[in-house]
């Protein structure tokens, strides 16, 4: 088995450490942030290479027959570590600085012995209980007591939601009064289930969104929390479910192109990454160095990288098209990596016009990771020079966060939730086309001096707006003045 | 005759009245404007609540205090690369919200500029920007922190030990709040320490070409100094 673990130098890597040997030992095993009742991640299949995905060929060139063979099998970890125990927030104060964590103690403070409950729809999977497996274990740190419930149904139930999910994004669907029925049916098993004694509800995305029928006049404040696109929601699906939308305290959307118009105050949170999680934390140079070796990445020469998923809203094939506009004027290597074409045969599909597109370039690295891939991203990120996202259509982008963070330089299409996390040409730079990708690209690569200035911007941008601690903030703020314990504004 | 030798003048080592540092936190909400060319965003202006031009002028320049050059208002920037009015944004760009003590006059001031320029360039009115213009609130909140100053040297220490958040609350929030058009650190020292020329030349840092760490050190570098004064050094 490949180490997934390189070595740490710093106290709190020492500490991290021990608390990732411990993941890994499942006798010291720490009870994962898990939501009420349900079990931890169990054992995931091994992804097979997609069918059809033929060896690739390279034309000559004068490149070590090592890196060319690492090029056509690159050394990819088919065995899924345990996730390592979740930080405490001590352990976030060489990031964000004492004053910080200090501010958000004292937020914290007024609210102890508060209660919260968070609701969503999966333990595990998906961003959403990505999110809080952290976020909840810093909230009862804090002694913000934080439970976590996950409302569960029949297969109808989530094929309604799944339907439900789709046209909100503005797929076509017919809603029918028995989809409502069993909608609603599940909300009310879900409710009379569950306890509803908490002061604060915090409650995500649609599924669950009918236990506000629990609302009491007299106690608990309610906040909708919606990670969705709303921009082209279906409207009759809207219809339904805005009667008890309309019934929350708050609303919060990831972006305000996200947001529908409500009767209701409507927060804007920004997705967040974690900094001290395995796709972002700080990395050894050497363990940087290995994963190249294992991929085949020449770092003597600059890496041109994007991470996504093989999705033609992420348009792989475009991205090979600016680099080969790029390639006449600089030497460079195109790292595309992402997941998604073993379990999705769509994504297969797109794999294969992508490796189609790259032809023979053996300096286009195709790589088709397995999702528990976080530690090797991370690396591949820090040795890019320049990192590219050049969506067609996007949610919020966190991959370009990911860059971001990583002081890197971040060239980025202007969809969806990018153009608030790059300022153009201040903390990265925002494309409209193949042409402007590549000349974006060719001028970073030949102005190291711009591309490190929009890198420290970006890392700056990131730190103040898009980390796990400032949303938890933002959380803390939130409860308070929903509980009347925070007059805000009283300056203006 | 001789004349007798000139003393000192005497500074008060102690502050009669401590200061308290403070800092703010806020959310952003999102309001119901939103402007998809200039004359869109002329309406929005004229109509949005106060809280929406703090946002967008005072409030962004906390949220982007990292950025020392091209960005001092979410209007300006928006002007520059969404709708690629070069001059406009250079117009809006000069605003400094340091010399607005209300947000009334703030807000005149930005509807006079686009108003002007939309008169000579009326074409560029209805023209689609590239994005929208989304129009947002601001909730800001006061967080008190642990640090007193009584004398020099503890403010020079808790100048220290403050977010950029605080800088942000003392130097720049403060205008609004005090209805001045000084700010907070400035007052204290003066009033407290009678160091009024060091209130000064802090007052005068500009905001706009450095960021707040740098107003940090800059605070900082005029302490020193008055500390490195026999006078104005803190108590044994």
């Amino acid at each position: 088995m490949k180490d997934k673990n390189p070595d740490r130098k710093t106290a709190v890597e020492e500490k991290n450490a021990e608390k990732n040997s411990k993941a890994r030992d499942p006798k010291q095993q720490q009870e994962p942030a898990t939501p009420a009742g349900q079990a931890a991640p169990q054992e995931l299949a091994v992804p097979a290479a997609p069918s059809g995905t033929r060896e690739r060929r390279f034309r000559q060139t004068d490149l070590p027959a090592r890196v060319i063979e690492r090029r056509k099998h690159p050394r990819i970890s088919m065995e899924q570590p345990l996730p390592p125990a979740p930080p405490c927030l001590d352990d976030y104060v060489s990031i964000i600085g004492q004053p910080e964590l200090d501010e958000i103690r004292f937020l914290a403070r007024r609210l102890r012995g508060k209660t919260v409950k968070m609701v969503n729809s999966t333990a595990v999977g998906g961003g959403v209980a990505e999110i809080l497996n952290r976020l909840i274990p810093l909230m009862n740190e804090l002694e913000v007591p934080t439970r976590w419930d996950v409302i569960t149904g029949g297969n109808d139930f989530y094929e309604v939601t799944k339907g439900f999910h789709n046209a909100l994004h503005g797929g076509e669907y017919n809603l029918t009064q028995q989809i409502k029925d069993i909608f609603m049916s599940y909300s009310e098993q879900t409710r009379q289930r569950m306890e509803f004694t908490e002061d604060l509800f915090i409650i995500h995305d649609p599924q669950p969104v009918g236990l506000v029928h629990s609302k009491s006049q007299e106690r608990g404040k309610w906040i909708w929390r919606c990670h969705m696109d709303l921009s082209n929601a279906h409207q009759g699906v809207w219809d339904f479910l805005k009667p008890m939308i309309e019934q929350y305290d708050a609303a919060v959307f990831s972006a305000p192109a996200f947001a529908c118009q409500l009767p209701i105050p409507q927060y804007l949170f920004y997705p967040s990454i974690d900094p001290l999680s395995e796709k972002n934390r700080e990395l050894p140079e050497e363990y940087i160095n290995k994963v190249c070796d294992d991929f085949g990445i020449d770092r003597s020469r600059p890496v041109i990288t994007q991470i996504s998923r093989f999705d033609r809203l992420k348009d792989p094939v475009g991205v090979i098209e600016a680099y080969k506009l790029v390639k006449k004027y600089v030497d460079c290597q195109l790292v595309l990596a992402g997941g998604g074409a073993t379990d999705d045969p769509e994504g297969a599909v797109v794999l294969q016009e992508v490796i189609e597109a790259a032809g023979d370039d053996p300096d286009v690295i195709i790589l088709n990771l397995p999702p528990w891939s976080a530690l090797e991203i991370n690396a591949l990120q820090r040795a890019s020079t320049v990192i590219v996202q050049k969506s067609l259509k996007e949610g919020f982008g966190l991959t370009v966060t990911e860059g971001l963070w990583k002081e890197k330089p971040v060239v980025a299409g202007a969809v969806g939730g990018i153009p608030m996390q790059i300022i153009h040409k201040l903390t990265g730079v925002l494309v409209h086309s193949v042409e402007g990708c590549a000349y974006q690209i060719r001028y970073l690569l030949t102005h190291p001096e711009f591309a490190t200035q929009l890198g420290k911007n970006g890392k700056e941008h990131a730190k103040e707006n898009f980390l796990i601690t400032v949303n938890l903030k933002r959380w803390l703020v939130l409860f308070q003045i929903l509980l009347g314990m925070a007059k805000p504004n009283a300056t203006i | 005759m001789a004349t007798a030798p000139q003393l000192p003048t005497t500074r008060p080592l102690w502050a009669r009245s401590p200061f308290y540092f403070n800092s703010t936190a806020h959310l952003l909400r999102i309001g119901r404007g939103k402007a998809n060319n200039l004359q869109e965003l002329l309406e929005a202006l004229r109509l949005c609540p106060d809280s929406s031009i703090f946002r967008h002028t005072f409030q962004t320049l906390e949220e982007h205090h990292f950025i020392k050059e091209g960005f001092s208002n979410d209007f300006s920037h928006w002007a520059f690369a969404a709708c690629n009015e070069v001059e406009l944004a250079e117009r809006l760009a000069i605003i400094d919200v340091r010399e607005f003590t209300s947000i009334a006059t703030l807000r005149d001031r930005l509807v006079l500029i686009i108003e002007e320029y939309l008169q000579k360039n009326p074409r560029a009115a209805t023209r689609t920007a590239m994005e929208p213009f989304y129009l947002m609130d601001s909730d800001l909140v006061v967080v008190p922190t642990p640090y007193v100053a009584r004398n020099l040297e503890e403010f020079a220490d808790g100048l220290h030990k403050i977010s950029i958040h605080s800088i942000y609350y003392h130097f720049i929030d403060a205008r609004l709040r005090l209805k001045l058009n000084n700010n907070d650190f400035s007052i204290w020292l003066e009033k407290e320490l009678d160091l009024a020329q060091a209130a000064d030349r802090i007052n005068r840092i500009d905001i706009y070409t450095s960021t707040l760490e740098g107003v940090r050190q800059n605070i900082l570098k005029i302490i020193e100094i008055e500390l490195a004064t026999p006078d104005s050094a803190g108590p044994d």
